[in-house]
């Protein structure tokens, strides 16, 4: 385990912003940290980063206080992009790899090989602020780990990204995560952590939800995602036993079941013993896990 | 390098690499050199050829167009003409003007004819002219002897002062004069340089805060060490301005400058005991950190760096009263209202030194003054390091109170 955080309580007077929260991190895995705006990210962020106290609880980095260390052991990605707009770019990751204890020397060739790796090595003379979003992005990426933090805090790291940069940065999140980094990660897309995370924990008002693995999460929920492509229509389904919800697609239908268990009945019942060319049951997915646990009213 | 070395760094070459601050040197710089050259600039705009006639009609019968003598601005010119000619040649603007003088229940009485306005400067001369010539003529009306008369035109009486206090700097008139004229000059740079690094440490603070690169920051070095960065950083930037314009402001006046200026400087310079620059120094250096420390924290509450104006107007304000007062003080440097502001921290600056140099002060009052500033920015550095590390990261809309009540629900 790297990154421990017990039972730690955030309150602003009367306000509870961040209640008890409890995980672990083993080392060079990704950890996502997911909630809707206002659930107690940045908080936990910052707090981590030894920015904010917390009010209870503990947070140790290798079994010792994060207070009692220097902060060049991790990096930085804030959700709100924060680089220095009239500097230059080179210029810029020099000095944020300095302020983490780097030399110039021992920065050099890093700086080059993400340059050259993000497509900037023709814009490294040139003002952040003339960059489009994209590209202050990948500056503002490298700015975080250019010092090759041994913990990294990714906070939406692929937000106002076209498919093709996002690509490009997953890509060299996930080196990071092969060379050994350990990585805390937090994002409004689902599929982004689907792809990067081994464990998360979500958050609602402060409060997690669930704390743990992926593929448990969704076990947890078992394969009640029916897809199908019939000729019946939706009040047709929407009556089978064992259907909680209909949902009408592009080439068919989505059933929500109230159990698995429920599916061989249903292939009976709606195939009526003829071909269907389409029957398959799934997971659900985070996007969706993450709606119904956070969207449900008194969870 | 260390952290804060770096940050000081990064600050300090980015400040004076910046056009604003070039450019404003610059100009203080051009400031400085039409101070200095004043009367050689003036010269050029003024034709030392044109002068003013006046024409001069003396019905005293006691010869008194001697007391008033052509220069290069006026010239006199004794006409025996009656008035009404005279009025008819001023009219034509043959004459710019014509001066009566006549007398009238034994004084003399002076009138001043004229068709267009005189310059101020040239009317003064006139009215300074006819007065000392209504003594001359008062003089002769007593029928005393030429060495009777010259003595009693002729009397300059000296007065000594005597102080009995000895705590007191015993200044004498003339150390005054110097010293009001050279307060001003301080109280005024003092104002100058603290309103503008009071922005620009405000600005800087709240454009890394609206940037959001100060999070970036704050996962790197301790809010203390930020703070300590800039108000050293700005500190450094308006000492390298203060120094580049005391050596371009030497240069000026040893090389371009008349002697006579250079000489008046001097003597005026000379008037003033060396405890006088070395204890503005010590005002000057001491509230400009205050004022920065005060500029670091209004920075650090706003939100954008929109918001910056917002926040250090309280600053600016206290600057401003200050220095209004101080202006209050030209004709009595020695009243309460003085007094009680070259007491309070954040403007004893400007009126400490004005009372320094131009009133009689005991060392005790000045080393009074030093330890209220010195505290008040001890305190203010104390309690700072405290709330920016509270505020530095708390973003909240609102007034500056709202945004104060909202860093003080911050418990870091």
């Amino acid at each position: 385990m790297t990154l421990e955080v017990r039972q730690v309580t955030k309150k602003y007077k009367d306000f509870v912003a961040v209640n008890a929260l409890d995980f672990t991190i083993n080392e060079g895995e990704v950890f996502g940290l997911i909630g809707q705006n206002g659930a107690g990210k940045t908080t936990t962020f910052r707090m981590i980063l030894n920015l904010q106290d917390t009010t209870e609880g503990t947070i140790l980095w290798k079994g010792k206080s994060v207070h009692k260390l220097e902060r060049d052991f991790l990096g930085y990605l804030p959700e709100e992009r924060g680089i220095y707009p009239q500097m230059k770019i080179e210029e810029q990751l020099y000095f944020f790899g300095m302020l983490k204890g780097k030399s110039k020397k021992e920065l050099k060739t890093e700086i080059q090989y993400w340059l050259e790796r993000f497509e900037l090595t023709d814009k490294r003379n040139d003002k952040a602020e003339t960059l489009s979003k994209g590209n202050q992005q990948k500056v503002q990426l490298i700015a975080s780990f250019i010092h090759k933090p041994e913990f990294l805090i990714l906070d939406e790291p692929f937000s106002g990204l076209d498919p093709v940069n996002r690509q490009l940065l997953m890509d060299a999140i996930l080196d990071l995560k092969k060379q050994g980094t350990t990585i805390l990660f937090s994002s409004h897309q689902m599929d982004n952590v689907e792809e990067l995370c081994d464990h998360l924990c979500i958050l609602k008002r402060g409060v997690s939800l669930y704390t743990g693995g992926l593929q448990e999460l969704k076990a947890l929920y078992g394969k009640i995602k029916l897809s199908i492509r019939t000729a019946k229509t939706k009040p047709e389904l929407e009556v089978l036993e064992g259907v909680e919800r209909v949902e009408q697609t592009r080439d068919g239908y989505t059933l929500y079941l109230q159990d698995e268990s429920y599916g061989e009945a249903l292939y009976q019942a709606i195939s009526e013993g003829f071909y269907m060319d389409k029957f398959s049951m799934d997971y659900l997915s985070l996007d969706e896990i993450f709606k119904l646990k956070v969207g449900a009213p008194n969870e | 390098m260390n952290k804060l070395g770096l940050l000081v760094k990064q600050l300090y070459l980015q400040k004076i690499k910046s056009k604003s601050f070039i450019l404003l040197t610059l100009l203080y710089l051009a400031i400085i050199a039409v101070a200095v050259n004043w009367s050689s600039i003036k010269g050029i705009f003024t034709d030392d050829n044109k002068y003013v006639t006046i024409a001069l009609v003396d019905d005293t019968k006691l010869d008194l167009a001697k007391q008033f003598p052509s220069d290069k601005e006026v010239k006199f010119k004794v006409v025996k003409e009656s008035k009404k000619e005279v009025d008819a040649l001023v009219k034509k603007e043959k004459y710019d003007a014509a001066v009566y003088l006549t007398s009238k229940d034994q004084q003399l009485a002076v009138e001043l004819a004229t068709a267009k306005s005189l310059d101020l400067q040239v009317q003064s001369k006139i009215d300074a002219l006819a007065e000392n010539a209504g003594k001359v003529y008062s003089v002769q009306q007593l029928n005393l002897s030429a060495e009777q008369a010259a003595k009693i035109l002729q009397t300059n009486t000296v007065v000594k002062q005597v102080d009995l206090q000895e705590k007191t700097s015993n200044k004498t008139a003339e150390e005054k004069s110097a010293g009001i004229l050279i307060a001003y000059i301080m109280g005024f740079l003092i104002y100058l340089f603290v309103t503008s690094y009071l922005s620009m440490i405000t600005t800087d603070i709240a454009s890394e805060k609206g940037s959001r690169v100060l999070e970036v920051l704050m996962a790197s070095v301790k809010p203390s060490t930020h703070l300590f960065s800039k108000l050293i950083g700005v500190f450094l930037t308006g000492l390298t301005q203060i120094v580049i314009l005391a050596v371009g402001a030497y240069i000026l006046i040893q090389f371009t400058a008349k002697k006579s200026v250079t000489d008046s400087l001097q003597e005026m310079l000379g008037q003033l005991p060396a405890t006088y620059f070395i204890y503005v120094i010590l005002f000057f250096l001491l509230s400009i950190i205050l004022f920065l420390l005060i500029g670091a924290l209004a920075g650090s509450l706003v939100s954008k760096v929109e918001e910056a104006s917002q926040v250090m107007m309280p600053g600016v304000f206290i600057m401003l009263i200050g220095f209004y007062v101080m202006l209050s003080g030209i004709s009595n440097p020695d009243s309460l209202l003085i007094k009680v502001f070259s007491y309070i921290p954040f403007t004893s600056g400007m009126l400490m030194t004005l009372r320094l140099g131009a009133t009689d002060i005991s060392t005790v009052s000045v080393w009074i003054s030093l330890a209220i500033l010195f505290a008040t920015v001890a305190l203010l550095f104390t309690i700072s390091v405290t709330f920016y590390k509270r505020s530095v990261l708390t973003y909240s809309s609102g007034g500056i109170m709202q945004k104060i009540k909202t860093v003080l629900k911050v418990t870091t």
